[in-house]
């Protein structure tokens, strides 16, 4: 009961009341309503930025969800409008079904891992020793390289001739010349290992932050009332970080579903079309055989499954940390 | 005092006008209309196509012409991305651009037809009509010639000597001039294949000399003969991994075993599944699980079969361009041969071009420029460079000491047969679905026919949804 109350007081720390949800913050409680000059002053300093935003990324944005409906050819011959034409050669394409359902696969797995092993490192990091700073400063490393050079380091170091990994694995009693990309299991590992060594980091830090700014008063009280370390982790420390898990999550998931070029070198899709990303598929449509508007029906298509993943998942994990649905 | 600075003023004159003129001496003349531009602009590509060799001609040009030449290099992909988005922007910033075969038939309207150029003797001063006759037949059909309106047609005779009149008359033009000539050779560990030891212990196992192989079962015996995984030593390569290299291996042994080596025909009938084609694939999945191949041939590329050869674990290999052992290789020697045959010869092949942008402002000077950089003696001048060329006179003037010879000889022979891609417009993803094919028979993991099947259904859909 105890840490329940704790609980709650964290929650209400890390969210605003809803009372003050309709609250207006430009009109000052009990005073009157500022000129027009100044209410539009915010507008006037964001506009800059926000028209920037508009070319860069509402303007394509409207163009792609244009050329989806269109057989546009990027070179010569008018295009024409197509209905759902794009969209249904890319739902009924048995090869694209499977590239997104191994899209999706790779993610939950991987974000999972990520964020299993992020926490578990966060933890005894988040202590503020000489020593912990060392470490976060060099698990800053892996996410700092570019993700085709670690692709491509990762790539010699698989190599089944004299790449290191098949020697020590030799070891360990694999056979010799141990081809981790030719088989669709080991390569899936492989890729899976790759995104984890660099992201997890990431995840880490974010976590790591999180537990630094968590109020002390809770754990002191709960260790006064004789409370166990598991039991503080489960009722006091993890329901307090789930606002930061879900920042976590969210964005790594968004990252995640960005994967390209660790396939596009380590596998190339391979073996088969086991790898078979959608990022890959979009890739060759689009800017190796210029199938445009096949290219950009499939990024709607891609684009609507995340627009509804990504709130879902937030309101999921959100959840946990409202005290009042819990 | 004044008299020495009117002697150096007039010395600065004299030598201003000898420099102008010694450096357009020499020029073709440009046709009235056409401005001498300070720059021409050239799009082109890294290794894929020896950039250096190009680089290392941009003083001459600036000698010659009077012209600055700036080139803008870019690796493959990104290069395929900017010469697509540069047409389609209808950009008039380069007047040249380097052009893949595969990217040709969806680019070909974008290019400048060349025939009113090569016709133009006051544009080919050195030699009429660029001397187009001296071109390798099949490269320069295979690369340049094509039907604007109808891209998937071929020209008639790719044997024919090049004529600029026939070529037109039957209803093709010329939309570039060869430049790099890419064909599939093998190359082998010669020491090995020398080496009186090894001769003997072959003749012992297999009852006959050991000779470089011609066919494709002497090839697979040599492989098994070399292979010595305790010695780190493997008989041949394969890339199998999915990419455009394994299209290209099974389209090499698919044309070799008497099929159609362009996967697709020009009347868009598909040509590889075939049983030729699963003969072609059953032998290279043979050969991929044959340990006989490095560990790793499944998912290899062209690179690291080349690196395979190179640091000496292989004693052959089949690529697209000449071979250096590393260091670690004592005594290595390499040779060449054209790649082995069942029924036919037809390896591989493509070539890079320059072709004339069609937006360009500076379109006759830009021809110049691609005439001259493609001249027999410009491209014999960058086989210093490992270029490869693509006129017959330029292999024929190679001199037997030219370290390099055994190796341009095997690479004019072998370009003299090649065989080319399908001229459609989403090669691209057509090659892809064959590709996947010839990796998951290589696996192990689809049999030959169902691979090729499988294949077939997805090539056919891509051609429907492309227009075909």
């Amino acid at each position: 009961m105890k840490s329940t109350a704790v609980v709650s007081d964290a929650g209400l720390q890390a969210r605003p009341s809803r009372r003050e949800h309709g609250h207006n913050p430009t009109v000052p409680r009990g005073g009157k309503r500022p000129s027009w000059k100044k209410r539009s002053a915010p507008w006037a300093y964001m506009a800059p930025s926000m028209i920037v935003l508009l070319l860069m990324t509402v303007a394509p944005a409207i163009f792609i969800f244009y050329s989806a409906f269109r057989n546009d050819k990027i070179l010569g011959g008018a295009g024409r409008f197509v209905g759902l034409n794009n969209f249904i050669e890319a739902v009924t394409n048995a090869s694209v079904r499977h590239a997104f359902l191994i899209t999706f696969a790779f993610v939950a797995v991987a974000v999972i891992l990520e964020m299993l092993l992020g926490f578990a490192l966060a933890l005894p990091l988040a202590a503020q020793t000489t020593a912990n700073k060392v470490g976060a400063a060099l698990m800053l490393l892996p996410f700092a390289v570019t993700p085709a050079v670690a692709a491509m380091i990762f790539k010699q170091l698989l190599n089944p001739n004299y790449g290191w990994v098949g020697y020590y694995l030799g070891y360990l009693g694999f056979p010799r010349g141990i081809d981790l990309l030719g088989d669709p299991t080991s390569a899936w590992i492989v890729l899976i290992i790759l995104d984890m060594w660099q992201w997890t980091p990431f995840i880490a830090l974010i976590l790591m932050a999180g537990l630094q700014s968590l109020p002390g008063e809770p754990r002191e009280a709960a260790l006064v009332d004789g409370a166990t370390p598991w039991q503080m982790f489960r009722h006091i420390t993890l329901p307090a970080m789930v606002p930061f898990i879900a920042i976590a999550a969210v964005l790594r998931t968004i990252q995640a579903f960005k994967t390209f070029d660790a396939f596009k070198i380590l596998t190339g899709g391979g073996p088969g079309e086991s790898t078979e990303i959608i990022n890959l598929g979009i890739f060759r449509v689009g800017l190796q055989s210029f199938n445009v508007g096949l290219a950009c029906a499939l990024g709607v298509i891609f684009l609507i499954i995340l627009s509804l993943l990504i709130p879902i998942m937030l309101r999921v994990i959100g959840r946990q940390s409202d005290p009042e649905e819990m | 005092m004044a008299k020495s600075r009117l002697v150096t003023g007039l010395g600065v004159v004299a030598t201003a006008a000898l420099l102008t003129t010694g450096c357009t001496a020499n020029a073709p003349a440009p046709s009235a209309s056409a401005a001498k531009p300070a720059e021409l602009k050239m799009l082109y590509t890294t290794d894929e196509a020896n950039s250096a060799a190009v680089a290392s001609l941009i003083p001459q040009f600036k000698e010659k012409f009077g012209i600055d030449l700036k080139i803008d290099n870019q690796p493959y992909d990104a290069l395929q991305q900017k010469v697509f988005s540069e047409f389609a922007s209808g950009s008039s910033y380069y007047d040249v651009v380097v052009v893949d075969t595969p990217w040709a038939p969806a680019l070909v309207q974008n290019l400048e037809p060349l025939s009113p150029y090569l016709q133009n003797k006051d544009l080919n001063p050195a030699s009429a009509e660029s001397n187009v006759g001296d071109f390798v037949p099949k490269v320069f059909y295979d690369t340049a010639v094509y039907n604007a309106e109808s891209p998937v047609k071929r020209y008639a005779d790719e044997t024919a000597k090049p004529d600029v009149s026939a070529i037109k008359n039957a209803g093709f033009d010329v939309y570039g001039l060869p430049i790099q000539s890419n064909v599939a050779v093998m190359a082998y560990r010669s020491d090995l294949f020398n080496d009186p030891q090894q001769q003997a212990n072959f003749k012992a196992k297999y009852g006959k000399d050991l000779k470089v192989p011609t066919t494709w079962d002497e090839y697979a015996q040599a492989a098994e003969f070399f292979t010595q995984p305790d010695k780190n030593l493997f008989g041949t390569t394969v890339m199998a991994g999915v990419g455009d290299w394994a299209t290209d291996d099974f389209k090499t042994l698919l044309a070799s075993f008497g099929g159609d080596g362009t996967l697709v025909t020009q009347d868009l009938k598909l040509a590889f599944d075939s049983p030729e084609g699963v003969e072609a694939l059953t032998y290279y999945s043979k050969l991929a699980q044959s340990g006989h191949v490095p560990p790793g041939s499944t998912s290899a590329d062209w690179g690291t079969t080349a690196e395979s050869f190179d640091s000496g674990l292989t004693a052959m290999t089949i690529n697209y361009h000449d071979l250096k052992l590393g260091d670690n290789v004592k005594g290595g020697t390499i040779g060449y041969a054209p790649v082995p045959k069942a029924k036919a010869a037809g390896p591989h092949f493509g070539t890079w071009m320059l072709s004339v942008n069609k937006n360009s402002k500076n379109k006759e000077w830009a021809y110049q420029a691609i005439s001259w950089l493609t001249a027999a003696e410009q491209q014999t001048t960058m086989t210093a460079k490992s270029l490869h060329p693509s006129r017959s006179s330029v292999y024929s003037s190679i001199k037997s000491d030219n370290p390099m010879a055994p190796f341009y000889a095997t690479l004019g022979k072998s370009l003299e047969v090649g065989v080319g891609r399908a001229r459609l417009t989403n090669y691209t993803e057509v090659s892809h679905e064959v590709a996947v094919a010839v990796n998951n028979a290589a696996t192990g993991s689809a049999s030959p026919q169902d691979a090729l099947k499988t294949a077939s259904g997805k090539v056919s859909t891509l051609l429907k949804s492309a227009g075909y």
